[in-house]
């Protein structure tokens, strides 16, 4: 090789690696600059010139750290650098809506924004950078931020039990148990109750056949042309608790001949005396003493009826137990006797009480039933169809399984199959790429596939067994954030310390009194030392608030303290002997440590006392605006009318010191008075009695009684 | 030219690193009331939905467990205790009479009863009951409900208190 021959590939050698290196260092400066021109950095130059800008720009910009901030939580496995483009979020002078984003300051909620960094509540990227990395789902990061609007399901991932903050979860929590969707799929913290949908063992007795062929049709006795339960135009709330399953019309064929064919228990048509039934035969009104009955006792505290006033039709009563409108056309005569006496015979978990039924009473509103609560054309779309054949009951058997139907009833002691669905306990964590979409359009992302399997189950799985729900778009948003809120199990031991466990307490009752509180079902509308329903006063400290005899009276008698509550107690025929063991336990054993009932001595009241009490009461802080006294007064307390013979007097003083601390979010609010104020307002309050006391219709005990003992 | 072409591979891989670089995730389409925390209609037209902020959410549950049974036409119970009372109270979204009020004042008759501000007794004192932030935010739901919509007035630098 010759030296000029060396020289020109030595140039183009020289010119080949210069070109090399300028490629190598452009590739080199690729990754400063674009470090150098990240938007993170862009926002935290933004904040500072907008900090200066501000009045209180000095505090603000003493807090401000350049670079990235993050949080870690090593425990939670959670890295956090929201707060450096975030940077305004815990400045209390920032949270003006006129603040605009990224640096608005955080609303003040319970826990410190600082302490928890932000992604344990909105989820998305918690490491990113990037804005829209940290926002939105990427291919490596399929959590994106949840919307507002369903954020109260990340308070439900550590907070199992109720929260006053937290009303769309809790709603959807019930609405989860409402709609026995436990009965079908597994979910996070919703317990099973000891019954789903009836015992279906001797449902032949009670029902005939083409009467569970329209049910299994449409699940709804109100109804519109269209199948819906509209009332008034407007679709109702109320969404049944059986849902409707897509059957074709052989299906429902068998379904309902194999349900006609059981009938554990023959029903023994009750006796009534004769000489009672001939009597009442003669009144022509028999029907309306009926009706009479029904509305006295107050069942519609529990069942709902649609009732027309004026122009308006509406279904008016509560929702414990199923809605009677046209229950005379759905159920045996026989049967409904035989229920109203004593129906856990029937069904042992039922929550119906146990009246105390004259044979009076029993014939009267059984007739009413039968005759008022009826629709002729109620079965008028229904085929007619003939003895079950035995293919067909067979068939039926079959599908009764396949179909899920013993995931919520039983039959024949053979308890509910489990997990017929799947299970939905960790549903809230599920990336997108876990869940089946099939050919949908429903958007790729988890609330959307939640929403359309509830509302369209078919439109994400053509073969899904699941039964289609109509939901108000408020109860369908309420459902969703509940299941978001279910994540499963906690990783690890210290995650777990961070979950707040529902807690339930247990009150059962032995003795004569528990028998009683088993009896009439006092625990589906009352609370007892935080076990219990939410309908009624939770009467954990009913001993230290009621005179023991008013209890009497009022057990025997109930009558509402307030005008305006649609919701009252029924009347269940008590003897003197039952109303006086309950107020014994209750004023025994219910009393609250913080009334001392001897501490206050009635006799200290003197009658300038109860004046002074009197012009307090009604000028300087003008009880009377809430409460009735006479026929005058509002109508948000109790009526005060006799509550000199309701109330102890160490309540009273307790109360006005302090009502929050006797009944938490009670609506009283809390004064200053003096120890003289309140001296005075109780001996005006105690001095409150009624002048001629109610006069209370006692049933003797010796008296014949429907129901069985 | 065999140099060249070495260059080439050299820099087409140097773009292609700075174009994956440069990849968007895909983008959800913004919707205004996903991120509102609850959202309320209007009374005057129900087509109208308001959104509501976390605090006013708030106010809104403070409100519905204390307020609404004065200030409500109509109540969780039924039928609303105003008829009662006279002078009638305003109703919750009363912009006419509210918004001519201060946030101070509301707050401070709202803490001390309507008798400390040269308002109706009957009004009760409810600082013992509600804390100063519970008060805020139902003064906050009331700010947004209101009917003539309620509009902030322009704030001066001495309403941010230093520290």
């Amino acid at each position: 090789m010759t030296a000029e021959k060396m020289g020109k590939i030595s140039t183009r050698l020289r010119a080949t690696f210069a070109l090399v290196s300028v490629a190598f260092v452009v590739v080199l400066a690729v990754s400063p600059v674009r470090d150098y021109f990240q938007s993170w950095k862009r926002y935290e130059k933004d904040y500072v010139s907008y900090a200066q800008a501000r009045p209180e720009s000095k505090r603000l910009l003493a807090d401000f750290h350049p670079g990235i901030d993050q949080i870690w939580l090593p425990e939670m496995r959670v890295v956090d650098r929201c707060t450096t483009c975030h940077q305004g979020i815990a400045q209390a002078s920032l949270r003006d809506p006129s603040v605009p984003q990224p640096f608005r300051a955080h609303p003040d909620v319970p826990h410190d924004v600082k302490k928890w960094g932000c992604v344990i509540c909105h989820r998305g990227q918690g490491p990113a950078t990037e804005m829209s990395e940290a926002h939105e789902t990427t291919l490596a990061w399929e959590q994106p931020l949840l919307p507002i609007k369903f954020i109260q399901a990340s308070c439900g991932v550590c907070h199992r039990a109720n929260l006053p903050q937290t009303p769309k979860l809790d709603r959807g929590r019930e609405l989860l148990s409402q709609l026995n969707c436990i009965g079908c799929h597994h979910l996070q913290d919703i317990e099973r109750p000891a019954m789903l949908g009836p015992d279906l063992s001797n449902v032949g007795n009670k029902l005939n056949r083409r009467w569970i062929y329209k049910w299994l049709k449409e699940p709804h006795t109100v109804v519109d042309a269209s199948g819906n339960t509209v009332v008034d135009g407007y679709e109702t709330e109320a969404e049944p608790r059986m849902p409707q399953f897509r059957l074709t019309d052989q299906e429902i064929r068998a379904l309902s001949a194999y349900l006609t064919t059981l009938k554990a228990r023959p029903t023994e048509p009750y006796k009534f005396d004769p000489r009672v039934v001939a009597f009442l035969q003669k009144s022509s009104d028999l029907v309306d003493q009926g009706e009479m009955r029904f509305r006295q006792m107050f069942c519609t505290t529990c069942h709902s009826l649609l009732v027309t006033r004026g122009e308006e039709t509406k279904l008016i009563g509560g929702d414990i137990g199923p809605e009677l409108t046209k229950v005379g056309s759905k159920v045996n005569p026989d049967w409904l006797i035989a229920w109203l006496r004593n129906p856990q015979s029937d069904l042992p978990h039922a929550l119906m009480p146990r009246y105390g039924w004259s044979d009076e009473d029993l014939y009267k509103v059984t007739q009413y039933i039968n005759t008022k609560l009826t629709d002729p054309d109620l079965l008028s779309n229904v085929p007619s169809l003939e003895e079950p054949t035995r293919d067909e009951t067979q068939l039926g058997q079959r599908l009764f399984l396949e179909k899920g139907c013993a995931s919520c009833h039983a039959i024949q002691g053979v308890g509910p199959q489990k997990d017929f669905g799947p299970d939905l306990a960790s549903l809230g964590s599920k990336n997108v790429s876990q869940l089946e979409f099939g050919n949908s359009n429903t958007p790729r992302n988890l609330i959307a596939y939640i929403q359309a399997k509830i509302t369209d189950p078919l439109s994400v799985n053509p073969a899904a067994r699941m039964p289609q729900y109509r939901l108000t778009p408020t109860n369908l948003d309420a459902i969703t954030t509940a299941l978001l809120s279910m994540t499963g199990s906690p990783a690890n031991s210290s995650l777990a310390r961070l979950i707040v466990p529902r807690s339930q307490g247990e009150f059962r009752p032995a003795g004569a009194f528990g028998e009683l509180y088993d009896r009439y079902k006092c625990a589906v509308c009352h609370r007892f030392n935080g076990d219990g329903g939410t309908l009624a006063p939770d009467l954990s400290f009913e001993g230290s608030r009621a005179q023991r005899q008013w209890m009497v009276d009022f057990m025997k008698n109930p009558q509402t303290l307030r005008p305006t509550l649609i919701f009252r107690m029924p009347q269940f025929n008590m003897t003197d002997q039952e109303a006086a063991i309950i107020a014994d336990y209750l004023g025994m054993v219910m009393q609250s440590p913080s009334v001392k009932l001897s501490a206050v001595d009635q006799k200290q009241f003197t009658p300038q006392m109860v004046e002074m009490g009197k012009q307090l009461f009604e000028v300087k802080y003008q009880c009377n605006n809430c409460h009735t006294i006479g026929s005058s007064g509002g109508y948000v307390g109790p009526s005060l009318n006799d509550a000199g013979n309701w109330l102890n007097a160490a309540w009273i003083e307790a109360w006005l010191k302090n009502p929050q601390a006797l009944v938490p979010g009670t609506i009283e609010p809390r004064r200053s008075f003096t120890d003289q104020e309140v001296h005075a307002l109780t001996a005006y309050v105690l001095a409150l009695k009624q002048k001629a006391p109610p006069q209370v219709k006692t049933r003797a005990a010796t008296k014949t009684r429907g129901g069985a003992q | 030219m065999k140099w060249r072409r070495s260059i080439l591979l050299l820099i087409i891989p140097a773009i292609a690193i700075l174009l994956s670089c440069q990849h968007k995730p895909a983008v959800a389409p913004a919707t205004p009331l996903l991120n509102a925390y609850d959202v309320e209609q209007s009374s005057n037209d129900a087509r109208r939905l308001i959104s509501l902020s976390y605090r006013q959410a708030q106010g809104k549950r403070i409100f519905n467990n204390n307020c609404v049974w004065c200030h409500a036409a109509e109540t969780p119970a039924g039928p609303s205790n105003r008829s009662n009372l006279t002078p009638t109270p305003p109703l919750i979204n009363d912009g006419q009479t509210f918004n001519s009020l201060s946030d101070e004042f509301m707050q401070n008759t709202i803490t001390l009863g309507g008798s400390a501000m040269g308002k109706s007794a009957m009004m009760p004192a409810w600082g013992q009951t509600l804390t100063h932030d519970e008060i805020r935010a139902v003064i906050d739901y009331a700010r947004a409900v209101a009917e003539p919509p309620y509009k902030t007035p322009a704030r001066t630098a001495s309403q941010y208190p230093e520290k």
